[in-house]
């Protein structure tokens, strides 16, 4: 029953965002803009600030009037009526159909679709790639065969599953453990990693400092702000304790970094934060990176070693992009380390 | 033991003022027990008691009485008096039953190991002792006991069951398969089903454990332990809901269960509600005193609640008996660096690397095979 009524609550808020976009109660960077321009302004442009697109909103589904793939007996097809995207899936004697409701990731390496049926939520089991600009089994459906329509169409999402996935790709989706999609804004924005905002917005107005107050991300240890990420991108807890090791833990990026040698706990130069402002889109030039490597290496800290090959691109060599399979996509390993020649992945 | 503690009481009464002789008001006390009042039982031994403290008859009658009404731990404090007294193997067995009922399945143990001493032949004394063994997950002893005691062979359904439920879970299989047809023989029952579903959890089956696990509730859903067994194949087939359900129920039933506790109190967790989540975490310990499981639940409950001192405390002893535990590694380091200790949780996630380096060696020397 929580499931039909979640996943009701699902469609519906996925029709809001459709209809409208401005919901009262939804602080979105609009509102954090006006004072803090230099993080709001660029931040709209992120991948992270577009993880949780509605169907009707989702760039890739509107530019791909038809988007169709084939896996054994099931043919499957993503077509654009209008405003809607409707997936279907034939396996040459019935057809089963049903508009997505949400798209998950904004499509860098991919994107997962969220559909509805009979009070229920599925994720597709195919998924769009980037490298291919089309549709392939999506990851972890690439081992199961499917025993009928339903399984061949997607894998219903328990409870626990629509916590996490609309948790880390919206904001504002979840309250102790329960959806608040009524509350949703699609995406990471402001409040997914500042926390409410409504106080700080009171107390800036009636002139209360103490109201105005928000917890200071800027202040955390290293450890700390891997944790904070690692909220949604795993923690090296979550990771080292599930004991799934392997070439998968590479999207990870917190457990990896946390297995680096030169990994410090208290050492702020090592930070996610260090090299990554999760304002600004992620940057994928190897060279913008190098003086956060220098940091260290470059004399600033006793234990660092200075490179004897090159003092440029540190991360081409260092940090190697690797190909997770069934993803299309290569990612940077952020277990920063000597590669050797013909190593096998550390975990 | 009623004619001697009358006599008793008549020796001891001459010259005695009462308004109710005191042979009376035993007569009275063991017929009021006997028909179920025990709360005036209860009422009348003590007024006894108080004029001649040291008939043992009258006391362990007084344990049974205050054992009637569920007030078990005061019944094992007469009970002890009277064996102090003493000995006697159905006072024993008493207060084994009261130890039972308190979950204080140690102190069971010991006092029906006991008893076997005293009377070799007591079925109930070998039942309940096999029974609080596999309560402790001490598989290999439920088997050695009844191996040893001739029971075997034993056609007695509870203790084919006990013998096939600790060979299934000591891994033990296709020993706990003869015993699972055993009981089949006479027709499809809960029991059956539930061996059969425990064995196939045991071997990672889960859809297979859960069907035979639904099977059998259908039977028989106040069978002790398969509402337990329901949820945790429910669990490992991903619906958390409905295994929660399962635990509910299973704790309605038999509130000393173990895995219901202690999963209970892990589902709890995962939602935050810690408070309920340490009760049923608490009872599993009390269930199973030093259990690793346990134990590092309820550490890792501290440390949500950041009581990080007492949670690397816990974790620190957990590791001194179990080395190789590396999810105790894993908080043991976060635990430290939540306390600034960088050296000794650098130390941990080093120990944890190396653990996962040799099971990942393992794992693949399996494959290669």
């Amino acid at each position: 029953m929580k499931l039909a009524m979640a996943s009701a609550a699902l469609c519906a808020a996925s029709a809001a965002v459709a209809q409208s976009n401005g919901h009262p109660n939804w602080r979105t960077t609009r509102d954090c803009a006006a004072c803090h321009p230099a993080q709001s302004r660029p931040h709209p442009a992120t991948s992270m600030a577009h993880a949780l697109e509605s169907a009707s909103e989702c760039a890739i589904l509107r530019t791909h009037p038809v988007l169709s793939f084939n896996s054994g007996k099931y043919s499957y097809r993503i077509e654009r009526k209008g405003d809607q995207s409707i997936y279907s899936v034939s396996d040459g004697d019935t057809t089963f159909s049903a508009p997505i409701a949400w798209a998950f990731g904004l499509g860098a390496a991919g994107q997962t679709y969220v559909f509805e049926k009979n009070g229920a939520a599925y994720q597709t089991r195919v998924s769009y790639y980037r490298a291919i600009d089309g549709l392939d089994l999506t990851m972890g459906a690439t081992n199961l065969s499917p025993a009928n329509m339903v399984d061949a169409a997607g894998q219903l999402m328990d409870h626990d599953e629509k916590v996490a996935c609309f948790g880390c790709h919206a904001t504002n989706a979840t309250h102790a453990k329960e959806l608040t999609l009524d509350k949703m804004t699609p995406g990471v924005q402001c409040e997914r990693c500042h926390g409410p905002s409504e106080n700080h917005l009171t107390g800036i107005k009636t002139g209360n400092a103490e109201l105005a107050k928000m917890s200071r991300l800027k202040s955390l240890s290293a450890e700390q702000i891997s944790n904070f990420c690692g909220q949604c991108h795993r923690t090296w807890e979550q990771i080292a304790a599930s004991g799934k090791l392997g070439i998968v833990d590479i999207r990870f990026q917190p457990y990896r970094l946390t297995n680096s040698k030169c990994y410090d706990t208290d050492d702020a130069r090592i930070s996610c934060l260090a090299c990554h402002d999760p304002h600004r889109e992620v940057d994928r030039i190897d060279s913008h990176y190098d003086s956060k490597c220098q940091a260290c290496h470059g004399g600033g800290k006793a234990s660092a070693a200075v490179c004897k090959v090159a003092k440029q691109n540190c991360v081409g060599c260092h940090m190697p992009k690797l190909e997770l399979p069934g993803s299309h996509n290569k990612f940077t390993d952020h277990q920063i380390r000597i590669v050797r020649a013909n190593e096998v992945y550390p975990n | 033991m009623y004619r001697f503690a009358l006599a008793l009481l008549c020796a001891g009464a001459c010259g005695a003022q009462s308004a109710q002789s005191p042979q009376d008001l035993l007569k009275e006390a063991i017929a009021l027990q006997q028909a179920g009042k025990f709360d005036a039982a209860i009422r009348d031994y003590r007024q006894i008691l108080d004029k001649y403290p040291d008939i043992p008859e009258i006391r362990s009658n007084l344990g049974a009485a205050l054992a009637g009404e569920g007030h078990y731990t005061e019944a094992i404090v007469e009970y002890e008096r009277a064996l102090s007294s003493k000995p006697d193997p159905q006072v024993r067995l008493n207060l084994a039953l009261a130890y039972y009922k308190t979950t204080r399945l140690t102190e069971a143990i010991k006092a029906l190991e006991e008893v076997r001493k005293e009377s070799p032949s007591n079925f109930q004394a070998l039942t309940l002792l096999a029974d609080c063994h596999l309560r402790l997950g001490h598989n290999k002893e439920v088997i050695s006991l009844l191996d040893s005691a001739g029971q075997a062979d034993s056609d007695s359904p509870a203790l084919v069951y006990l013998l096939g439920t600790a060979l299934v879970r000591d891994g033990q299989t296709a020993r706990g398969q003869v015993l699972i047809d055993k009981i089949l023989k006479n027709g499809d029952s809960a029991e059956a089903r539930l061996l059969m579903g425990t064995t196939k959890y045991m071997v990672g089956d889960f859809s297979g454990a859960l069907a035979d696990l639904q099977k059998a509730v259908e039977l028989n859903s106040s069978l002790p332990d398969l509402n337990a067994y329901y949820g945790l194949a429910l669990l490992s087939t991903g619906d958390q809901a409905d295994a929660r359900k399962a635990f509910e129920r299973e704790l309605q039933l038999n509130s000393n269960n173990f895995d219901a506790n202690l999963r209970m109190g892990v589902l709890l967790r995962q939602d935050e509600d810690n408070a309920k989540a340490a009760q049923y975490l608490q009872h599993a310990l009390q269930i199973r005193p030093g259990d690793f499981g346990v134990r590092y639940q309820i550490a890792a409950l501290e440390l949500s609640e950041g009581q990080v001192a007492a949670a690397i405390r816990d974790l620190e002893s957990i590791l001194k008996e179990a080395p190789q535990f590396t999810e105790a590694h894993v908080s043991l380091a976060t635990a430290y660096y939540r306390e600034k200790r960088k050296a000794d949780g650098d130390r941990e996630r080093a120990v944890v690397a190396e653990l996962n380096a040799a099971r990942q060696a393992k794992e693949a020397a399996v494959k290669a095979r």
